[in-house]
């Protein structure tokens, strides 16, 4: 069964009872969205994009190294080259096209907990295929986090796994496969807006549900209400099982790196609702300005600023949290639910009020899971 | 509440009023709970639908365990026979492989609508055998394959997968729903709510002088309408009051009515439904028959109407993704496959105050071949499926907005 999120009814009785937008105020229509899209396209999304293909070659490379020669080197230098990918890849993750769904780019590159016994199972049968769809969580940044931290206590003990045994050959060529697939996948993306599609996305600046703004601004919010907010926080912690599931959360055999990546996808999702250029303090045109020339207001408070400030409170609860999630569950999970509840008052703010604002419908549905 | 909703509840109320004025039998109240008892014995047993129901579930459930489901095994689990009609032992309850009990034999089996239509009888029992056996040996084979225009395999919705036919259909729903209307609600409507079940007989002689089943504390009659009530509640935690878990309790009628009553347009229902029961039961005991038959028209518009609501929300859900500029096909394919069954249970629904299903099998099969054409689901529009939408819509007391919001 599927249940919709399409709550236009209860979206709009929302908003009545708690807006007060001038009804006589400026017209969305009149704003210039086509010069939004031009900062998100060449100021943000691109750059982020080639940041994040360079950095999957240096993971492939380091890769190659890796099964060239595994030893302690080698192994910490594919880690390195892990970490600023995985950290690269929030700058990217939430930003999708007709590509990145037809190839599932997210899914592929991204989904956690990985299956560790079918990795296994992987290595030792040779028999995979990685584009099919059950095997999205024996590949990616989390099939990695296993590969390189998680497959025995020691670093010894890991490495052992890539120079003795009848299967070191096997787990060689599948860390190589994995990297190989994160840098052609990603190359597909970026290859597509580079040869077409930045044009393409600038040019749909209509207001209807299949415009640029409408598309992005609905796949802006899924991300942030179910990648960052229920990925790295509400679903290791709970909030929908009811017991936490540490075992759950986003880097866990590093174990040191999970804040770290929440704290940059955070970052990422404001800026961008603040177009601020990828790793630059400029900043252009973007939701913030939008809603600004609209004059929205929420309860006497500008609503770039409400937005602005709950950001600002979740990155505040969140920098009490330890820098492993899994060890921030298992000795306080308590922290990891406030966090989360700051988190889920920008969701409020996003989905019901800017939408309402932005004249955006929601347009996507929640898979309740059977 | 919206207005037709009103309207409803308006209407079954006037309705009762009317039977009470009629009948002096206002002293029959609906009962909270469902509890009824002779000599401080409970006269209340449905055991043989509880075990039904545990037997299409673990079925339902083994359709997609690739590692270890068989054809035969999936077969002996819709029959409770070996192939050559021996004893099987097919579920892992053990509880189940001892009764003698099996899902087929109460598939497409009402009194009214199948004794004397043996043939279209053995169709539809047969249809679910045909399902089962694609899902193993069409789907099974294709389970490392991606699905593809006329061939099986698997298919990302979102997070999940989906394991689909060469048209696109996932089997295991279409069964699951399939048996929504072939026997639970085949069994309520057109069996055991009838007069002509009930009525059996000595049933009346018998229920008016309180003869009883031997070796039991009920009548025959008390237990035919507790066989109507247990498809519904029979696995319920709590079968006097199955309100309070409605939804949670199977993964059949029981599931949809819950799905239903959670949405505001129909808030309600599911008290409707339990009340009839309630109220049927209660003039049973009492021996006032013509007010169990009223509730039995009540059994009939609601459960019919679930039936109709979440055929029409599941064809709207697959239509509004087919209509996005890059569908999601693995999600509009498992919503569509959803609502293939509930299109399919149409024909085993009841239109109150005749002898006939809202949609009868032909008008069912059109809606069918027009799912199934071409390479399927891969192929159909979301003009067929507003098409049939509307079809099914204006039969019953609900919109097409209503259904699917």
């Amino acid at each position: 069964m599927k249940r919709y999120l399409l709550l236009f009814l209860s979206v709009s009785l929302l908003i009545s009872s708690c807006k007060e937008t001038n009804p006589s105020g400026p017209d969305p229509d009149d704003f210039d969205r086509k010069a939004i899209l031009e900062n998100w396209a060449d100021n943000i999304i691109i750059p982020a994009l080639t940041n994040f293909s360079e950095k999957t070659e240096s993971l492939k490379t380091a890769g190659n190294n890796f099964a060239e020669n595994p030893g302690q080197k080698a192994l910490e230098s594919l880690r390195d080259e892990w970490k600023a990918g995985y950290l690269a890849l929030q700058h990217v993750s939430m930003f999708e096209t007709p590509k990145t769904m037809e190839i599932r780019f997210r899914n592929n590159l991204n989904i956690y907990p990985v299956d560790t016994a079918e990795v296994k199972e992987n290595i030792g049968q040779g028999d995979y295929n990685l584009n099919l769809p059950s095997e999205i969580d024996q590949q990616g940044f989390p099939a990695l986090d296993y590969l390189l931290y998680g497959l025995a206590e020691s670093d010894t003990e890991i490495l052992a796994f890539y120079n003795s045994g009848n299967e070191a050959s096997a787990y060689k060529e599948y860390v190589l496969d994995l990297v190989t697939r994160i840098d052609s996948l990603t190359d597909v993306v970026l290859n597509d807006w580079n040869s077409g599609y930045r044009d393409e996305f600038i040019n749909n600046s209509g207001n209807g549900a299949n415009s640029s703004i409408d598309m992005m601004v609905n796949d802006y919010i899924f991300y942030y209400e179910k990648n960052l907010r229920a990925g790295k926080i509400g679903i290791p912690a709970g909030v929908f099982s009811g017991t936490p599931l540490p075992q759950n959360v986003e880097g866990v055999y590093s174990r040191e790196f999970s804040k770290e990546l929440f704290l940059e996808s955070l970052t990422a999702t404001q800026n961008f609702f603040n177009g601020k250029h990828f790793n630059s303090e400029t900043t252009g045109l973007s939701l913030s300005d939008y809603l600004d020339f609209l004059n929205t207001i929420k309860n006497g408070t500008d609503l770039t600023q409400l937005i602005n400030q709950q950001f600002e409170e979740s990155r505040i609860k969140a920098q009490n949290l330890n820098s492993s999630f899994t060890d921030q569950i298992e000795t306080d999970n308590s922290l990891m639910l406030q966090t989360y509840d700051e988190l889920q008052k920008n969701v409020i703010l996003l989905k019901v009020d800017m939408l309402q604002a932005l004249n955006i419908n929601v347009d996507y549905v929640d898979a309740d899971g059977d | 509440m919206n207005l037709s909703k009103s309207l409803l509840i308006i209407a079954a109320f006037i309705f009762t009023i009317s039977c009470d004025t009629n009948n002096t039998n206002d002293e029959i109240a609906t009962p909270e709970s469902y509890e009824f008892t002779r000599d401080g014995q409970s006269t209340v047993s449905f055991s043989g639908q509880t075990t039904r129901i545990k037997m299409a579930t673990e079925l339902s459930v083994a359709m997609t365990d690739f590692d270890n489901s068989t054809e035969e095994l999936l077969l002996e689990m819709y029959r409770n026979q070996t192939a050559n009609g021996g004893d099987a032992n097919p579920y892992s309850d053990p509880d189940l492989n001892a009764a003698t009990k099996s899902v087929k034999s109460k598939v497409a089996a009402s009194t009214d609508f199948y004794s004397s239509n043996t043939a279209t009888s053995v169709e539809l029992k047969n249809q679910f055998e045909t399902w089962i056996s694609a899902q193993v040996n069409e789907v099974f084979p294709n389970q490392n394959v991606e699905a593809q225009p006329g061939i099986a395999g698997q298919i990302a919705d979102g997070t999940s997968t989906r394991y689909v036919s060469a048209k696109g259909f996932e089997y295991n729903q279409m069964l699951a729903k399939g048996l929504i209307g072939a026997l639970m609600t085949d069994q309520i409507l057109n069996n055991y709510v009838s007069v002509s079940v009930l009525d059996a007989g000595t049933n009346v002689e018998d229920n008016n002088n309180e003869v009883v089943v031997d070796g039991t504390a009920y009548t025959n009659m008390e237990h035919n309408w507790d066989e109507a009530f247990g498809y519904l509640y029979g696995n319920s935690s709590n079968t006097a009051n199955p309100n309070l878990t409605i939804g949670q309790d199977d993964s059949f009628l029981n599931a949809y009515v819950g799905s239903v009553e959670s949405d505001e347009d129909f808030a309600g229902i599911a008290q409707i439904i339990f009340d009839a029961f309630a109220l049927g039961r209660a003039a049973i005991v009492e021996g006032d028959y013509e007010l169990r038959d009223e509730q039995a028209e009540i059994l009939r518009t609601q459960i019919s109407t679930i039936i109709g609501i979440r055929a029409v929300y599941y064809l709207q859900l697959g239509k509004t993704v087919l209509e996005q500029a890059n569908p999601d096909f693995g999600t509009a394919f498992s919503d569509l496959s959803e609502g293939f069954g509930f299109v399919y249970s149409l024909q085993f629904t009841r239109q109150p105050g005749t002898g006939q299903p809202y949609f009868t099998k032909a008008e069912v099969d059109g809606f069918i071949s027009l799912l199934e054409a071409g390479n399927g689901l891969w192929d159909v529009t979301p003009q067929t499926l507003q098409d049939i939408s509307v079809d099914i819509a204006s039969k019953f007391n609900f919109t097409i907005e209503e259904a699917s919001n």
